[in-house]
């Protein structure tokens, strides 16, 4: 059921990236900003502060929502081969979750200029 | 006098400090002043800089950089129970796993005082340190980590720790057992001694005893590995003994509770230890991992219960008998989350938002908090566990179907592959904790 409803979105997002319009604007509408900085903040543990760090854990901010909404859906539903424990932690989400989540990180800037106050812009 | 009365002073010094970066960076001006006016949105103290206070402290003023946020820890710098096995194993040196406050003081506006937080008064809501100040807060938050139970294994206390070492804190006892590691006779016997749950780190005596083999197998060829374990499982079981089976064959031998493996009896001296049934092991390397307890300053606040831990209240992590104290890692009662750094750094999350929230009296956001644990059983070859929790009917519960560990006969393309992670976990965390550049 589920995996058809998301199924069932693909066409949507597609549409809606193709109008210009922002995917996660839609997705996020359910959850607080509060909420979602929340549940993002624990990414951060494996991919640094806001997704940011480089190395062999792949950087989060910044990439398109579509892809990260792509891929962790897909890390969810076992549709990967190559999941090592992504697969694992994606189970604990719902798909409204992970597609909030893809929103967050996509709308980041990659780049941290490492001055202070640089990091807040994101959370707000 | 209490610090607290003093606080334009530390205004001042923030604004110093504030204004060199602003000079570079104009968005920079909300962060201190904000509290000059008197407008600041309460002052939370944060006792302990590990994985879970040093986070708290970030995640605060990341949420609200109005609040003013001191951080106490005696240390200047910190050095992390993750990756001390690897120095253990001759992997990694000690000022690669050393931690400072720079990015909390200089970017966050943390203040961070190193002293030892050395008595709590819930009532009046002050903190008294060595230095003989005082701090008032309107919000506490403990990280205090553990402390040994002494004595609670016959003849083990801290002078026989100088001898066989427990390098469950990271820091000098881990030194001394490298250093003992590297002084042991080729045919030595490294035995460990296990503890019984609930402890720091539940898979981190089996990849201790996993590197320590590695570097015995490299140097001294002809030495062994025991455990002598009071229990009869542990974490990451079944992957830690298919990877020693694979990389050390016999090298490493695990005793488990129904074996006799249980210790009640330490001779540090003789470097001897007693089981249960009466069997004498003789070490040339003794390692025992004691019994544990929250960290002191938790009972002086009066958060312990008789378990010597601390209970919380699952949603946001505030001490179920004193207001406004919140406590989080391993000090803390949150199984089925395990005590890790990790979940130290998730839970001090929790407790931002919920703090932040609770100073302007709005609900807190939903808790969330996920655990990822590598182990390494040998340089290349990794092993994990992970796990996502929530409240569910008023505690804290694994997401069904989320979390596990990693697949059993795995191809070495996959270990290899974790091994990297491990490295890459180790790296963020710490970068998201302290700051540290990688």
């Amino acid at each position: 059921m589920k995996r058809f409803i998301r199924l069932a979105g693909m066409p949507l997002l597609g549409l809606l990236l193709f109008t210009g319009v922002a995917s996660p604007g839609l997705a996020e509408e359910s959850f607080s900003s509060e909420q979602v900085n929340l549940m993002a903040s624990a990414c951060a543990n494996c991919h640094g502060t806001d997704g940011r760090l480089v190395g062999s854990v792949p950087t989060l901010a910044g990439r398109p929502a579509a892809v990260l909404e792509a891929r962790l859906l897909a890390f969810k539903h076992n549709e990967t081969t190559d999941a090592t424990i992504m697969d694992r932690i994606a189970k604990g989400f719902t798909d409204e979750e992970l597609t909030a989540l893809a929103g967050h990180f996509a709308a980041i800037d990659p780049v941290d200029d490492d001055a202070p106050g640089s990091e807040q812009e994101p959370q707000q | 006098m209490t610090q607290h009365s003093s606080r334009p002073g530390l205004n001042r010094r923030q604004l110093i400090k504030g204004l060199g970066a602003a000079s570079l960076l104009p968005l920079v001006g909300g962060i201190t002043p904000f509290a000059i006016g008197g407008q600041h949105a309460g002052q939370v103290v944060v006792i302990g800089g590990g994985f879970g206070g040093a986070t708290a402290a970030k995640y605060l003023k990341r949420t609200n950089p109005a609040i003013e946020v001191i951080l106490v820890e005696p240390a200047e710098a910190f050095y992390t129970c993750p990756f001390s096995n690897l120095h253990l194993g001759g992997l990694r040196s000690m000022h690669d796993i050393a931690h400072g406050y720079d990015e909390l003081q200089d970017r966050y506006g943390v203040r961070v005082i190193h002293a030892m937080a050395e008595d709590i008064d819930a009532a009046t809501r002050t903190v008294r340190l060595s230095t003989g100040s005082e701090l008032e807060y309107d919000r506490l938050v403990l990280s205090p980590g553990i402390d040994i139970r002494w004595n609670a294994l016959e003849g083990y206390d801290e002078k026989a720790a100088e001898k066989a070492p427990h390098a469950w804190k990271a820091g000098p006892q881990t030194e001394l057992l490298r250093s003992q590691l590297e002084a042991m006779e080729d045919g030595g016997t490294f035995v460990m001694v296990a503890p019984a749950n609930p402890f720091r780190c539940p898979p981190g005596p089996y990849e201790r005893a996993s590197l320590v083999a590695n570097y015995l197998a490299q140097y001294k060829p002809k030495s062994k590995v025991l455990i002598l374990d009071a229990k009869d499982n542990f974490s990451k079981q079944g992957l830690f003994m298919e990877g020693w089976e694979r990389l050390y064959g016999d090298r490493i031998e695990w005793v488990g509770l129904s074996g006799d493996g249980r210790v009640t009896r330490v001779d540090a001296d003789r470097l001897e230890v007693e089981t249960e049934f009466g069997t004498v092991h003789q070490a040339d390397v003794l390692n025992v991992i004691p019994p544990q307890k929250a960290g002191w300053i938790a009972e002086r606040a009066g958060v312990t219960d008789d378990s010597g831990w601390v209970p919380v209240k699952p949603d946001t992590f505030e001490s179920q008998q004193a207001e406004h104290i919140y406590v989080i890692g391993d000090a803390s009662v949150a199984a089925p989350m395990p005590k890790s750094g990790f979940c130290a750094n998730a839970q001090a999350k929790v407790v931002a938002a919920a703090i932040a929230a609770s100073l302007e009296s709005r609900p807190a956001p939903e808790a969330y908090w996920t655990n990822t644990c590598y182990s390494l059983v040998g340089p290349k070859y990794g092993i994990s566990v992970a796990g996502v929790y929530r409240v569910r009917d008023g505690v804290i519960a694994e997401v069904e179907g989320s979390g596990g560990v990693s697949p059993a006969n795995a191809p070495e393309t996959t270990r290899a592959l974790e091994a990297e992670y491990a490295v890459g976990w180790y790296n963020a965390i710490c970068q998201d904790t302290w700051g540290t550049p990688v």
